[in-house]
């Protein structure tokens, strides 16, 4: 552990020290060279360590937003009681087995793990911005969905004006 | 006490169709009062209903249905509503409420094609309309000078007066389809009621690329539009007054109608002529409900032909990622389609069709079909960039003919407030199938005149439903094949009309929201002709006093 710690910026906002291990602790150095900026950032605890540091991976951020990382853990949570022990469960297979984040559906699918739907809860939480499914779906995010922000500077997510009459008729990029 | 309601002219339904044949008859200076079955809307709640709704490609959610007045819901499951006797499933959308349908319409509001209305004598199949597309031709400039339609010249239905406005600006992607498949396709810019700058008190578009199912702005025509119009050309609406029987008398003629309130207090409207303007599947569904002793089969239905002929516009589809980015989601959602298949000699062996280019964000679905395939990491932006820019979708908007069998029954099951519902019997015959075996040849044409890369067409037999609803109360100069005359009156009933899509004897290849429209404004003027020397269509001072 001690090597991990020694990989966290030292430029950082203050955080508590025995938080930031907190977060830092749940990963190796495998899932740390993914999102080694995650081993700064402070974590109530871990089960909610254990998501941010999922949620980096899956969706390929070095950068989350801790108000949405927050409700969209409560969200989770709300709609499945074990997906805190299920969170946990994954990011521990994935530091101890090193499995790429391209691989990771195919892994879990082939071995029929139990935690296979877990990362597609995941992402869908991220990029829809919508927790849960059938008639328990709920909509947490909409504009900040990174599905919109992914593509911000080309379109406003629909029901936002584009822009002034015309404005679209001019090339994209 | 309940109070006594009566008025010169009865309206049922406050949709785009029975509003605009409502307010036309305000004007003239009938006392006319209209009663919707469902509640207000209010255009910032739908808007946020939508931006919190967990299913937005669905765009039923942000329409919740009201208890008294349900309509159909499939997602996220079906609420049984709209039953299905098959064999080929007709899930049909419609909103009951206060504006009707059009609330999340895209706006398209075609003309006819000539031809369309003499298929029969032309091609053999079908039956010809009692009327002639130059018949309707001023009713079309009407309505399109009422909603306010902008659209190109170019798209086969001819006319005799101006758009009112010109064609909405055209989106960088569909440009480039227009430029890639010329000359083999002509792409032209969609007929729709949608702004290409102020009009009739509502902005220019501004692109929000939520037509469906709702335009934040109101730069698209509504039928909310539509029925404050007729509010304020004198009209009475009486929201969430589920009439569920019409009342003859002894000579046949209809005398009153009846409604419930949510609380399933009844109430009774006399009235001197109805109009029955509730959809192409409550009306003829409330016509067999009102079934008695001197009508043991319904109303209006002496020929059996209520709820027959059910048509709609199935549709076979081809998505694909063309090999530049086009990003599609800037502009409104559906700007431009291929006209030139609406009609020609072939149509004696199956159907035309329209082809129509979606503009809708691919965003979403982009998005679902990642996270479906278990794309995760760094490649996820990567392949939703990549995709949302590419991937676009071209549909066919295909013909279905008049089937008898085709239809709208009641149910056996009943609704909340003990109505039976409405049950659809439907199939897709050979003449629609074979025209979506034909437009795949189309399909792929344009994928290779785009570059195309990863071909999906949409499986085999597998039709998606536009909610087109036509054919159910057609018109007809023959009182043993038809339900109303040429003019939206009854056969059975002299004071009692129709005001409806459901009144079109063939569904032809456009969407009929506006038919439908300007068939009721020449409906309202033969009810009430406007006096000698005033010209059929509204004055500019006229409109903007109304529609301000």
């Amino acid at each position: 552990m001690n090597e991990l710690e020694d990989m966290v910026p030292s430029h950082d906002a203050p955080v508590d020290p025995s938080r930031r291990r907190l977060l830092a602790g749940l990963l190796t150095a495998y899932t740390a060279s993914l999102i080694p900026w995650a081993l700064a950032q402070p974590a109530p605890h871990a089960d909610r360590g254990a998501f941010t540091a999922l949620s980096a991976i899956l969706v390929g951020r070095q950068v989350l937003d801790a108000t949405q990382t927050s409700r969209l853990y409560d969200a989770l949570v709300a709609d499945d009681a074990h997906f805190p022990a299920d969170a946990q469960a994954l990011l521990t297979l994935i530091n101890q087995r090193q499995i790429a984040p391209q691989q990771l559906q195919n892994v879990l699918d082939t071995e029929h793990s139990p935690l296979a739907p877990l990362p597609r809860k995941i992402v869908g939480a991220w990029y829809l911005g919508v927790v849960g499914s059938d008639e328990a779906a709920r909509c947490i995010d909409y504009e900040t969905a990174l599905n919109a922000v992914v593509v911000a500077d080309v379109l406003k997510p629909p029901t936002y004006a584009y822009g002034t009459y015309g404005s679209w008729t001019n090339k994209p990029i | 006490m309940s109070e006594q309601l009566s008025a010169d002219i009865v309206v049922i339904g406050s949709g785009i169709v029975g509003s605009l044949a409502a307010r036309r008859l305000a004007l003239q200076g009938a006392s006319v009062l209209i009663l919707e079955a469902g509640p207000r809307l209010d255009r910032d709640r739908v808007v946020a209903a939508f931006r919190n709704s967990p299913i937005k490609g669905n765009w039923m959610a942000p329409y919740p249905p009201s208890p008294w007045a349900p309509h159909p819901i499939y997602v996220p499951k079906d609420n049984g509503y709209l039953k299905q006797a098959g064999p080929y499933p007709y899930p049909a959308e419609y909103i009951r409420a206060v504006g009707g349908t059009t609330w999340h319409w895209a706006a398209q509001a075609w003309r006819l094609v000539p031809n369309d209305v003499r298929i029969k004598s032309l091609y053999g199949v079908g039956v010809d309309w009692p009327l002639t597309y130059e018949e309707l031709d001023p009713w079309y400039q009407e309505a399109e000078e009422l909603i306010g339609v902008a659209g190109a010249p170019d798209t086969g239905s001819p006319r005799t007066q101006p758009f009112p406005m010109e064609p909405v600006a055209e989106p960088w992607s569909m440009r480039r389809f227009r430029e890639r498949l010329a000359p083999t396709y002509a792409v032209v810019a969609n007929t729709v009621a949608r702004n290409s700058r102020s009009y009739g008190g509502r902005p220019a578009c501004v692109g929000n690329n939520s037509c469906q199912p709702i335009c934040p702005v109101n730069a698209q025509y509504t039928g909310e539009t539509a029925i404050a119009a007729a509010e304020a050309a004198g009209a009475r609406l009486i929201a969430n007054a589920v009439v569920y029987r019409i009342e003859h008398d002894a000579k046949g003629r209809i005398a009153a109608v009846h409604y419930f309130d949510p609380d399933k207090g009844t109430h009774r409207v006399t009235g001197k002529t109805f109009i029955l303007a509730a959809n192409g599947i409550e009306s003829p569904k409330l016509l067999l409900l009102s079934a008695s002793d001197k009508y043991p089969n319904g109303l209006a239905n002496s020929s059996d032909m209520v709820g027959r002929h059910l048509m709609d516009h199935p549709s076979t589809s081809l998505t694909f990622y063309a090999d530049e980015e086009l990003w599609l989601g800037r502009g409104p959602q559906s700007p431009s389609s291929i006209n030139t298949l609406r009609d020609g000699a072939f149509r004696s062996q199956h159907a035309p069709y329209r082809l129509d280019f979606t503009n809708i964000s691919q965003v979403l679905s982009v998005t679902q079909d990642l996270i479906k395939e278990g794309v995760y990491g760094a490649e996820f932006d990567k392949q939703l960039r990549w995709r949302a820019a590419r991937q676009v979708n071209v549909k066919n908007v295909l013909e279905v003919l008049p089937d008898p069998d085709n239809r709208i029954t009641l149910s056996s099951e009943k609704d909340a407030m003990g109505i039976p519902k409405p049950e659809a019997h439907y199939s897709i015959g050979d003449y629609t199938r074979r025209a979506a075996d034909v437009s795949k040849a189309d399909f792929a044409r344009i994928a290779e005149l785009m570059g195309g890369t990863g071909l999906r067409y949409s499986a085999d037999g597998n039709f998606a439903n536009n909610q087109h609803i036509t054919g159910t109360m057609s018109m007809g100069n023959d009182p043993k094949s038809s339900v109303v005359d040429g003019f939206g009156r009854t056969h059975d009933h002299e004071n009692l009309f129709i005001c409806s899509t459901g009144v079109m004897p063939t569904a032809a290849t456009m969407n009929s929201t506006l038919t439908g429209i300007a068939l009721a404004l020449r409906t309202a003027e033969h009810i009430l002709p406007k006096p000698a020397g005033v010209h059929a269509a509204i004055s500019n001072a006229e409109r903007e006093a109304s529609l301000s």
